[in-house]
Formats: C-alpha cells, structure tokens, sequence
C-alpha cells in the first residue's frame, strides 16, 4: 500500500508540473496582454511590462514561475493591483465551495433515492418517470434551470432570494440548480448498478435461501451497488465545476468560477494559471481519493500495485 | 463505511468552516433585507427613515489606490468618495473643492492652489499640500496605468519621467506649505481644471498610506476618504457600503445616508432584483426595452461614447479614399440604432458626438459641421465602383476585427450583411476576438477593418481630435495628414478658446469629410430603469459617470 | 470424425455379402481419400444463423426509449439537413421589417404559434406582415427556423467531426498500447494517467482562446483530452480479448498480427467503441452550447445551437421563444443520444440477456 501511495504521489506531482508548464506557455501564445487599456501609449506599456517583469526571456519567466510555484506562491494579480492570486482564489472559494458541497450532498442523496427506487420497481412507470427525469436532468444545460429557478421561484413566487450573496438563504438557489445534474447522474449510475448487482448470482442464491427482500436488497444489492458510487465523485466534482461557472454568474455568487471566466476574458494571466492549477490539484486529489477509498471500501480491489488496471 | 462517509463530510464541512463563506456579516451593513416574499415589485427599503440608495455594479472594485486605479468601477467609487483640487458639478462644469483659491501666473504656466482648512480625511485629520505632492509622485514611482493624464495636463517633466530621462520627484509638483500646492507646466493648458476633478490626481495621505504598505485601497478600512461618502464595507465581489462622511468639507450637499452598491454581472438578474425592489437603478438590456418603453421609471441616457470603424490606411483597397467612403456610406445607421440595439443609441455622422460640448453661444459642437459623410446608396454604390475601379480590383475580402461582446458580435453580423448586399464584389469576413486580443490586433495594424470605440476622458472636443495625430497611441491605423497633426497642436496650445473651438471644427471636417480616416456608426445610448423616489442622481458624460453628491430618497 | 464417416459411408456402398470382400485390417491406407473441404461449411451451424450485429439490432428493437431516440436522431438530422432549405429564407438574410416576430403557423393557433408578443399584440397585424415565420424571427429579421436547423446542423457537425478524431486517435493509441503491451503499454499508459488529471473543461477554454475561434478550433480543443477515454476502452477491450482463447489458437494457426487486429479483436471491441461514441456525441454538443454561453462560440453570424441558446438566454423574459425552439431541440438530441447510447450498451451486454 505505502508504495503504491508514493507511486500515485508521484503521478500526481508529475501531473501537476506538466499542468503548470503547459498553462504558463499557453498563457503565453495567448494574444493581447493584461494591461488593456486604450490609453496607454508604448512607453507606459514598456514600463508597466517591466514592472511585473514581463520583458524578460520567456525562458527566465517560466524558471521563476516555477520556482515561486513551488514555494507556493501563485504570484500576483494583473487586475487587482495589489492583491496575490493567492487572496483571490481565497476570497472566492468560499462560496464555490459552499453551493458545490451542498449540491454533492443534496444530488447525491436525492439521487440515490431516484435510482433505488427505480431499480427496484424495474420497468414500472415509477421507474419510467424517474429515469425520464434523470435523463432530462443530464440533458437539459443547467443555465436553463438556474433561469427557471430564478425567474419563478425567486421572483414570481417570491420564495427564496432570487440573486445575491447575503446569507444562507441566498445559497438555495444556486446549490438547486447545480444539484441537478448531480442527481440526474447519479439516479442513473445507481440504478444501472443495482440492476446489475441483483442479476448477479449471490443475490439470487441470498433470494433463493428464503432471506426477505429487504434484508437481501439492503446488505446484498445496494451495498455492493453502492461502491461504485464512489468512482462517480470526480466526474461529479468536474460537472459541479463546469456548472458553478455559469450559474455563479446568473445568481451573483463571488465564486472562484464566476472569476474564471472573467480573468479569461480580462487576460489576468496569473489568476488564470491560478485557478488552473487548483482546480487540477483538486481534480486530481479527487481522483486519488476515489482511488484509495475504493480500495478501501472493495475488498476485492488490494493496492499492492498492478491491479488497479481496467 | 457509514463511519467514514460522516467523517468525510465532516472534513469538508471543517474545510468551509476555515474558508469562509464571506456572507454579508454583521458589521456596519446589519439590515440585511429580507428576501421580497411579496414577489411585487413594491419591496421597499429598511424602513428605518435613513435614506439608502440601492445600486448595482459592474464588477468587483480592483483597487482604490487613486495611483493605480484604471477602470469604471474604481473610478466611481473614488470619484463618491474622494475629492480633489476641482470636482464637477450636475452639468459636469469643474468648481473648487479641496482647493479654495487657484492662482495663475501671467504665462499661465504656474497654478498656486490654497487648500481650504476644513477639508479633513475621514479620521479629521486635515488634507494638505503635501499629501497632493505624494500622491501624484507616486504615480510615477509605482508605473500607475493612468500617468499619461500628467502628460494631458502638461505637468512639468511628465513626459521625461516616463520615458526615464528623469526621476519621479522632478515633477513639476510642489507643496510649498501645508495648505499651497504649486503646480508647473510645460505649457499652458485650458481643460487644467476639468482635467484636476479626474481620480488619478486625488491626493494620499502619506503616514496613513505608508502605514497599510501594500495593502493601501484593498480593503474599506485601509483608505482614508476626504469625499462626499466613505466606504463603511466592503465584502469582496459582492458589493460595498457607502456612508455619508461626517467629515466632508461639503456634508451640507449630502442627502443620502447610505448607498448599497452590489455586484451584478447578469443583466437578467439585475432585471429580476430590480422587480423584487433590491435595486433602485439598472442598465437595461435592448431586449427588455420594448417592454417598458411606456414606463415612467424608464429612462435614456445619450453618452458620449461613440463606435466606429478604423479603417487600415496601408490597405491596398482601403487607401482609396473613395471605397472608404462607400463603406461608411452604404448603410443604414438608423437601421442599427433603432431596431438592433434599441436602447437610446443614435447615429453618429461625425466625429464629435451631440450634446457634448458648446461654444460660447451655446450651440452644439455637432451643429458646425452638421452630418459628414452623407450621401444615398447610388452616391456610395458609384464611389465604390469608381474605388474600384481606381484600385484595379473588382472583388474585395476584409477582415472586420471587433471585440467578442454581444454588442460587437450584433454590429458586426448587421454590417456584413448591410455592406456585402449594397456594395457588389465586397466580402466581410468577421472575427470576433476577446477585447484584449481586438486591441493588440489594432496596434499592430494587422486588421483590415476594425470596430472601435471611444469614451471621452474629459469634457472636451480635443478628446476626440488628438486621437488622430501621427503616431498618436490611439491612431493604430497608420492614418497620417501633417496638416491636421500640426493644427492639433496649434489649437491645444490656444488659450483662446473661441478661435480654439473653430480650429476644432475645422480639425474634425478634414479628419472625416476630406480624409475620411475613420467611419463613424453612433453614439451610444443607455436604457435606464429607475425608481420613481430616485431623484437628482447624476450621470455625467464623462467618467467618472456616476455621482451620488446630489442624490435623494423621496418617498 | 472425417475418417469415421468415410468409412460408414464406404461400408454403406459396399454390398451386402456373408463374407467382406477386404477384412478391414488389411485395407490398405492407399485407399483412404479425404474428402474434399468444404470452407462454406466449416462455420456451419444447426440454428438459423444470429450474429452478434442482429442479436444485438433484434434486442436494441425490443427497446422502446431506444427505438424512439433512433427515430428521433434521425428526423432531427433530417431536418437539420433539410430544415434550412423549406422555408426558402438563409440562415443570414436579414430584413428589419420582419425584426422579433413571435411564432406563427396558420393552423397551430392555439399552441401559441399565434403571432402574439409578450405584451399581448399581434405583431403579424401590426405590421401587416403577411408571411409566417413558424419559429419566429430574431431581432435581424432572421427566419429562426432556417436558423434553428442550420444551428443544429453545425452542432451535430462539430460534434460528429469530434467524435470521429477521437474514435481515430482513441483506437489507435488504446490499440497500440494494449496490443503491443510490456514496455510500450506501460509508457503509453503513464502519458494517459498524466493527461486524465487534466481538467478537460480548462483545457478546452484554454485552446479556444489561442486558437482562431470556428468549428475546427472548437473539434480540436475538444479532442485535445477528449480521445483519451475512447483510448481507455479500447485498451480495455483489446487486453481482454488478446487473453481468450480463440485469439491464442489464431495466434496459435499463425495468424499475422493485421488479421488478428482486423479479424478478431476489432469486431469484439466494436460495441464498446459504438457505446462511447454514444456517449462523446451529446458531451460535444453540450460542451459547444457551454463554450457559446460563456462567450467562446463560433463566429457569427454562423449559427450553433448553443450560440441561438446564448441569444435566446438574454432575451428570455419577453422573447421567449428564442430560447424554447433551440432549447427543447438540444435537450431532445442529449436525451436521444442518452437513450440510444443506454440501449445499445444494454443490447450489446451478454449478461442483459434474458
């Protein structure tokens, strides 16, 4: 297991220098520059270059890139003057955090409760709503919920706030629109698996031996069904990530996503890599995770090494 | 499993613990308002009797340090929150603020200001001469975006410390007491005090700023404010609070106790928290227009912003005068203004917009020369083939760089098709780019067409006209006519400004009727939605636009 | 066997007499000859004959979702190609005179192809319009229709053309990798864990905005990660397969590398690959609506489903059918895709088989 570890580790660290290598020289085939003023003229532009020492050698800026990154020091914002990407990507992950949580936590329960359901009246009409509803979770682009949300329960029914950051109230929203291909995934991922599990022969030798269904669907079916769930946490990380992108926007969440697609379109380089490279980080920890617990919780699957293929 | 599942979820929730949420926490901003559970549009303020002024902004605030600052929405909070030598009034005219008395010298060259002694910094200290010489050094020292306004004003030695022929502390920035500053210049200048009223001329005061190093302007409490407001919070990327500054010189002009701005980025939300009361004041987008034309809480604002169309002067087709003129003529502005963007734009024919600056009579600067480049679809379909045919060419395919903004991707879309239908053998090819990218392509001149756009930096005609001169860092089209370059200079150093508004009239009639540099589209209008018990908020043309000095609460 | 049946055969023809003619010991082997082999019998079967295409098309049909998503693809492709040809207006033809008509389609009243905006006037009237415009008309005067079929072309375009590249680099890399195995696979498969740590979403708005933005900078920006997990499933596939036992005996009869990689390790791993496929399509056409929401779509005034989604996203409020044709097609074609994808992996699972 230690080696195996210290063999992912490994992966990952890799992974990452190749990640900030590639951003930091994409960033620099990027046209137009950080300083995008009308106004200036070549002279402040020379010195404003300067300042953040963006005349030097590409060469020169990747090593000191490189050599603050690890130090852990993302370097400064073009944008925020005066602020380290650091404070930014701190200021902003909260909320990110927050509503991408909530909706984990909300999409998966509710999800599970869809997919058993739904497994277990196979082929019923409860069955052909929820996996109806599934399907068009996963389909229908979540901006469209976040609007519909916004529009009927936050002003028309007056519900809950319909834009905004100001307390817990505010987090609604948001979190219901980013739950929902959440849920959809994961009814869907369910209940192929428990399809699967109660095909399977110890479950029809646990029916056969004259256990009750409950006690078999409880400890044979969705407990085996259930392992995989696991693996499903980094794509539902990506799909949170991907969603908390533009449904930021829409609800006026001060998220790290929301800032994402403002420091592309604004060039604010560092950020960009910024956000980058924690995002991966996270991705990948993601990914590890998943790894480790699956060993963990599938006591057919060892670490030793070798057999994590397939 | 269950086991580590629940410590799984307890991590996270440590991990947010730690993070932070940065909701709106107690602080100065306690009434939060209830989420509108009337779902009308009548939710209405705190009813604690304060006036508070509900306000959407743009964007989050990149810095309030006055040296560094560079866009819009800085520029407004500094501009409700700061003062300087000279602040503008309703009707944008420059009046004496922080200063109370402004001697000239008989070659106009040194400007002696008397500080007023009792304009105070929010903690009621006094605001002095030095802290002017500080702050405006200190652009310099610290490579600040928006140095080159030095260089507008004419300040001593601006252009040389720039170009690093000479130190930061020779410009020509004095404080010869706490309470006079002298300021010298190259050469006399007569926008000196509108110019003044602008943010980057704000002055810092130096203990205070040195005190918060690096930190200066990042967070509400590491400023000190000597305007009208001072910012009692400000929670990152949402939004600020602004109070009225018991200090303020002027506190008897003050009506509102507070302004909540936030910050909205969707133009559906912002019509959304508009209806649901939490907002007082929104742009509108075109597509709402027509809705509330009838509304009498709709507003239109005409700005004097205006879009047109760079054209590359080393073009081989493009140098032909005659096919530029075709181009600007073979379309439908009105077309455009009216029916694409709806929301108050009008058609430019010129290069400066209506109702932006005056002569001494009071008669528009756009009445002078009247519409420019006019003429009907026959007039430019002849002068196309004429081009044409003058180019050797019977087929012609540009390149249309604009901005990847839906209000540059609308023009572009409605060009292409106006001009390839009435202008035979013309193919537009558009290339929608991020904004950064738009302009990098204009300064290397690699474009064939190029949608521009230009705010106005001070109440001024020569805003528009010194754009143009060779070499100018606005020009970014190789357009060159030695004639207009050293007219440009003439009338930038006439103090008179009667002869100096003709030469300007004259300027514009060469740059767009006999040299046809540029096309001009329109002039940029703003639909505007605002509460009925709004009143007095005024939006000056130039930025900084927004001013809450005057603004009221009457219910 | 054959020796068996030869000589049944021989002793059926041989007359029935007390005494053989020949004791069977003393037949000499010379006699022997071996029946001519047949190549059109030697896969015969005693069933009617069922490959695994048809087995799979006869329970894929079984699947009501499956066949309607199938019908569904198809029209909606048809009309993708057809659409933008019915209303005899282009895609780009603007007419400012026809600017934001609501629906209309004579007939369809009282679905709400009426004709009658947000504010409850007829604008067909108003106007004296006299032509219908059955999806409405954007703020240009733009037949939508035309539009909507030519944004959905374009979109089922770019997403095809991705799909394709990743089915070819997929299968190659994955093939090579798992074919070749050892040292080769080990490094390939380094390579494919570095790249699957990668946020595919950052790198595809990354590549966007270096690249000139149209339909190929959108395909290559999504193929970038994108064929890796079609590589995954055909290593997958391959490796299981090259450990059966027939490809040994093939390998075993000495078949050359080609037709074991031709003959029999492609068709094995073709439903997995079709599965995928399935599954690429509706990503890609989602990812080209969400680049287009977030600002990074094709030029216009070219149209994509996700571009028209974008316009229509603003104006949602009182134009709301410039969101609800191109919304509804787009969730139409991810469900389909969804479906058919789920019925395909179903009917090509030997375990689903009742």
């Amino acid at each position: 297991m230690g080696a195996y570890l210290l063999r992912r580790l490994g992966y990952m660290l890799v992974t990452l220098l190749v990640i900030a290598t590639a951003t930091f020289f994409l960033m620099k085939m990027l046209p137009g520059t950080p300083f995008n003023n009308d106004r200036l003229n070549d002279q402040q532009l020379a010195n404003m270059n300067a300042k953040y020492g963006l005349d030097q050698p590409v060469a020169i800026q990747y090593l000191k890139y490189m050599s603050n990154l690890v130090q852990g020091d993302l370097g400064d914002s073009y944008k925020y003057v005066g602020r380290s990407v650091t404070e930014v990507i701190s200021e902003r992950i909260g909320p990110s955090a927050l509503i991408g949580f909530q909706a984990l936590i909300v999409g998966t329960l509710v999800g599970l409760a869809l997919g058993v359901t739904s497994a277990l009246r196979h082929n019923s009409l409860l069955d052909y709503t929820s996996v109806t509803l599934a399907v068009l979770g996963m389909s229908i682009p979540s901006f469209i919920f976040a609007a519909l949300l916004q529009y009927y329960v936050g002003l028309k029914w007056g519900l809950l706030p319909p834009a905004l950051w100001k307390g817990y109230e505010y987090t609604i929203l948001p979190t219901l629109a980013l739950s929902v291909t959440v849920i959809a995934t994961v009814a869907r991922f369910i209940r192929t698996e428990m399809l699967d599990v109660i095909n399977q022969d110890y479950v029809m030798t646990a029916q056969a031996k004259g256990l009750n269904q409950r006690k078999v669907i409880i400890r044979h079916v969705l407990r085996n069904a259930l392992i995989p769930v696991v693996t499903m946490l980094g794509p539902l990380a990506v799909n949170i990530m991907t969603g908390t992108l533009v449904i930021e926007k829409i609800f006026s969440v001060p998220g790290l996503g929301e800032q994402f697609s403002l420091s592309v379109i604004v060039n604010d380089y560092s950020v960009i890599m910024g956000i980058t490279l924690f995002y991966s980080f996270l991705f990948i920890f993601m990914v590890f995770i998943v790894d480790i617990l699956y060993g963990l919780l599938d006591p057919r699957i060892n670490l030793r090494g070798g057999s994590q293929k397939g | 499993m269950k086991k580590r599942k629940s410590f799984l979820a307890f991590t996270l929730m440590a991990a947010l613990a730690v993070t932070g949420c940065n909701f709106n926490s107690g602080e100065s901003s306690s009434q939060t308002p209830a989420p509108s559970n009337n779902g009308g549009t009548t939710t209405e303020q705190p009813s604690s009797g304060k006036k508070v002024l509900q306000v959407f902004n743009t964007d989050e605030i990149p810095s309030l340090d006055s040296a560094h600052v560079h866009e819009t929405v800085s520029f407004t909070v500094l501009n409700n929150t700061m003062d300087g030598l000279y602040r503008r009034d309703q009707n944008g005219q420059p009046y004496l603020a922080i200063a109370e008395k402004h001697d000239v010298s008989e070659d106009k060259l040194v400007h002696t200001f008397t500080i007023r002694d009792n304009a105070k910094w929010s903690d009621g200290s006094p605001v002095t001469a030095k802290d002017f010489e500080f702050s405006w050094k200190k652009v310099f020292k610290e490579a600040g975006h928006y140095s080159f306004m030095f260089e507008t004003l004419a300040v001593k030695n601006a252009v040389a410390i720039e170009k690093g022929e000479k130190q930061p502390d020779e410009l020509g920035v004095k404080a010869l007491d706490d309470r006079t500053l002298e300021v010298t210049l190259e050469n006399p200048n007569p926008l000196l005090n509108q110019l003044l009223s602008f943010p980057t001329f704000y002055p810092q005061k130096q203990e205070f700023v040195e005190s918060k190093g690096d930190k200066y302007g990042l967070e509400y409490d590491n400023m000190l404010y000597n305007g009208p407001f001072m910012l009692t919070d400000w929670k990152h990327d949402q939004g600020w609070t602004y109070t009225k500054n018991p200090n303020y010189w002027d506190a008897g002009k003050v009506k509102l106790d507070q302004i909540d701005g936030y910050v909205v980025k969707d133009a559906p939300a912002r019509l959304t928290l508009f209806e649901a009361g939490q907002l007082d004041r929104i742009e509108l987008d075109s597509s709402y227009v027509d809705q509330f034309k009838d509304d009498p809480r709709f507003h239109i604002i005409e700005t004097p912003t205006i879009y047109f169309i760079r054209f590359n002067h080393e073009h081989p087709v493009l140098k032909n005068k005659n096919i530029r003129k075709a181009i600007s003529m073979a379309w439908d502005k009105k077309g455009l203004t009216d029916v694409i963007l709806n929301d108050g734009s009008s058609p430019l024919n010129g290069l400066v917009p209506k109702r932006f600056a005056t002569d001494a009579s009071g008669k528009d600067f756009r009445e002078f020369n009247g519409d420019l480049q006019q003429g009907s679809l026959e007039d430019a379909k002849k002068l196309w083939e004429q081009g044409l045919k003058e180019s050797g060419v019977t087929e012609v395919k540009l390149g249309v760089n604009a901005a990847d903004t839906d209000r540059s991707k609308k023009i572009g879309e409605y060009l292409k098709n106006q001009l390839e239908k009435n202008l035979p053998g013309l193919t537009l090819e558009l290339k929608n780019v991020p904004s950064n990218q738009r302009l990098e392509i204009e300064k290397a001149i690699t474009y064939d067409l190029s949608l521009g756009t230009w705010g106005p930096d001070y109440a001024d005609p020569m805003t528009y006209i010194d754009m143009w001169v060779t070499g100018g860092s606005a020009n970014r089209m190789k357009y060159s006519n030695p004639k207009y370059d050293e007219l440009v200079q003439q009338a930038k150093l006439n103090t008179d400004l009667e002869s100096r508004f003709k030469q300007m009239v004259e300027l514009e009639k060469i740059l767009i009727e006999e040299d046809v540099a540029i096309a001009p589209m329109y002039q940029e209008g703003l639909a505007i939605l605002q509460k009925e018990y709004v009143k007095d908020f005024v939006y000056l043309p130039t930025a900084p636009t927004n001013n809450y000095l005057w603004a009221d609460i009457v219910k | 066997m054959s020796m068996e049946l030869e000589r049944t055969k021989n002793n059926s023809q041989l007359p029935q007499s007390a005494a053989p003619l020949f004791p069977a010991d003393s037949i000499p082997e010379d006699l022997f000859v071996p029946e001519p082999v047949d190549a059109s019998l030697q896969e015969q079967t005693s069933g009617p004959m069922k490959s695994v295409w048809q087995d799979a098309w006869q329970r894929l049909v079984k699947n009501k979702g499956a066949v309607l998503s199938l019908f569904m693809i198809l029209l909606i492709t048809f009309l993708a190609l057809a659409g933008p040809a019915m209303s005899g207006r282009t895609y780009d033809e603007q007419n400012l005179l026809f600017s934001n008509l609501p629906p209309k389609v004579p007939g369809l009243e009282w679905l709400g192809f009426d004709g009658i905006d947000s504010k409850g006037i007829n604008q067909y009237e108003v106007r004296g319009v006299t032509e219908n415009f059955w999806f409405g008309t954007d703020e240009f005067g733009r037949d939508l229709w035309t539009r909507v079929w030519k944004g959905t072309q374009i979109s089922l375009l770019i997403a095809s053309l991705a799909a394709l590249l990743d089915l070819i680099i997929g299968v190659a890399y994955g093939g090579i990798s798992a074919f070749y195995g050892g040292r080769t696979d080990t490094v390939m498969q380094r390579i494919i864990e570095v790249l699957m740590g990668i946020p595919n979403l950052i790198v595809i708005i990354l590549f966007i905005l270096i690249l000139e933005p149209g339909i190929f900078s959108i395909v290559l920006a999504m193929i970038v990660t994108g064929w890796v997990s079609m590589a995954r499933v055909v290593r997958g596939q391959i490796l299981q397969i090259k450990a059966q036992e027939f490809v040994m005996a093939s390998r075993a009869l000495g078949a050359s590398n080609s037709r074991l990689i031709v003959k029999h390790m492609l068709p094995n791993a073709i439903g997995p690959i079709l599965v995928t496929i399935m599954f690429t399509i509706p990503s890609a056409i989602f990812f080209e609506a969400f680049l287009s929401f977030i600002g990074l779509g094709l030029q216009p005034p070219l149209a994509s489903l996700g571009m028209l989604i974008q316009d229509g996203y603003v104006a949602m409020r009182y134009f709301t059918y410039k969101l609800v044709f191109p919304g509804i097609i787009i969730s139409v074609l991810m469900i389909s895709f969804n479906l058919l994808a789920d019925g395909l992996r179903d009917a090509l699972d030997p375990r689903m088989k009742k």
